[in-house]
């Protein structure tokens, strides 16, 4: 109960934050699907794998792929669809926990919870990046294909 | 082509990848559009250099007379919007090249394209803040009082906008007024967590997109574009956390 609640407030801040970055129109309903999506999926993950990073991973891929594809059939660029669906899992609790301790002096627990941050940040990072790939290389041969069909 | 009109295009042009940087469009991604559009207008070369602060075109017209311009780029506002209708005029002229005139038109077009009226943004602060809240663990109790605070905090950046403060005065002392109000609502009853209200609030002050964004530029190799971002990210981080220390003094425990 508690996750779906969660996630439907993932949704709503997708969206909410859709809105202040000036999307607009039918992309609004994909930013909330693609929100609730990719915290689906990283609470999928979490749950059977018990690793945070390896959870952003696998959620940025998934919802990476659904934006190049929606991107492609909207004819408009990744980013937009992209950034308001990655926004719940932005690490921004882990990030006020960190500045957190940086203020009350704790600083072990301030370096565990900055390390975290990092393998986070740099987890959603290399998820985009894969995609990214995966998608120029599969247009690549999809392209030389067509060539050798016609040549 | 006249070259004074060659001039003006080239300006033209320049004001998109400007209006692309600023609204948040990764560095490769305006390299490649400029690129596009000045090779759309019969330049033989195109050298473009992007960073997060700066742009830096010079193009070889096919008479092999080169052209450079240069621009600082100051702030940033995320607007999709307009990184939208920058990747489609590009579309259009690397169709069909316009003249410069309906370039400039398009351009000035775009620029003034009106955005979501102030009172949609109160409310997705508002939201916003109230969904984090809850999202992290707080009660609702918690994402009501990040909803006041996250309006609050909505005046207070239009305020030290207006102010024309400077950015990190700005995040300190924003961060300050969340962290006091989340402090005020909790002492009258409403909420019961400091701590999660304030997360609610954070979502909208903390840099976690530029965080991964320029993590995305380094691993992509634009390395000082990833740094620039980075450096920014975490400075914004510690002004956050010098407002919450502010507050934390005040009000200890």
């Amino acid at each position: 109960m508690n996750e779906v609640l969660q996630t439907c407030m993932g949704m709503l801040g997708a969206v909410g934050f859709a809105v202040l970055f000036h999307v607009k129109g039918k992309k609004l309903i994909v930013a909330a699907v693609g929100g609730g999506l990719s915290w689906i999926v990283y609470l999928v993950v979490l749950e059977r794998y018990g690793d945070k990073a390896l959870g952003l991973l696998a959620s940025t891929v998934t919802v990476g792929l659904l934006a190049e594809i929606l991107a492609r059939v909207m004819k408009t660029p990744v980013t937009i669809l992209l950034v308001p669906m990655l926004i719940p899992l932005i690490p921004g609790s882990d990030l006020y926990y960190t500045t957190s301790y940086l203020v009350r002096g704790q600083t072990e627990e301030c370096a565990r919870s900055l390390d975290l941050v990092i393998r986070e940040a740099g987890a959603i990072a290399f998820g985009i990046i894969l995609v990214t790939c995966m998608v120029q290389v599969v247009l690549q041969l999809a392209n030389r294909l067509k060539t050798v069909k016609i040549g | 082509m006249m070259q004074s009109e060659f001039i003006r295009i080239m300006t033209a042009v320049m004001d998109v990848g400007e209006m692309m940087l600023t609204s948040g469009a990764e560095v490769n991604r305006v390299e490649d559009t400029l690129n596009r559009m000045l090779q759309a207008y019969g330049c033989v070369r195109v050298d473009v250099f992007t960073i997060t602060s700066s742009i830096v075109v010079t193009a070889r017209t096919a008479d092999g007379e080169s052209f450079t311009q240069t621009r600082r780029i100051q702030d940033y506002v995320t607007d999709m919007y307009k990184i939208e209708r920058c990747n489609a005029l590009s579309r259009k002229i690397c169709k069909s090249a316009l003249p410069a005139e309906e370039l400039q038109k398009e351009v000035e077009g775009i620029r003034k394209e009106k955005s979501y009226p102030g009172w949609v943004r109160l409310l997705a602060y508002g939201g916003i803040s109230a969904v984090f809240s809850v999202f992290f663990g707080g009660t609702f109790g918690d994402g009501a009082a990040a909803l006041l605070c996250g309006l609050l905090l909505f005046g207070a950046i239009e305020l030290c906008n207006k102010l024309k403060l400077q950015r990190i005065i700005l995040t300190i002392l924003c961060s300050a007024i969340v962290g006091l109000g989340a402090v005020l609502l909790t002492g009258i009853g409403l909420g019961n967590s400091v701590d999660k209200i304030i997360i609610g609030n954070i979502m909208l002050l903390i840099p976690g997109i530029s965080l991964t964004t320029s993590v995305r530029d380094m691993i992509s190799g634009d390395t000082i574009s990833g740094l620039l971002g980075l450096c920014e990210a975490v400075i914004r981080a510690l002004a956050i956390a010098v407002g919450f220390a502010l507050v934390l003094w005040g009000f200890p425990g």
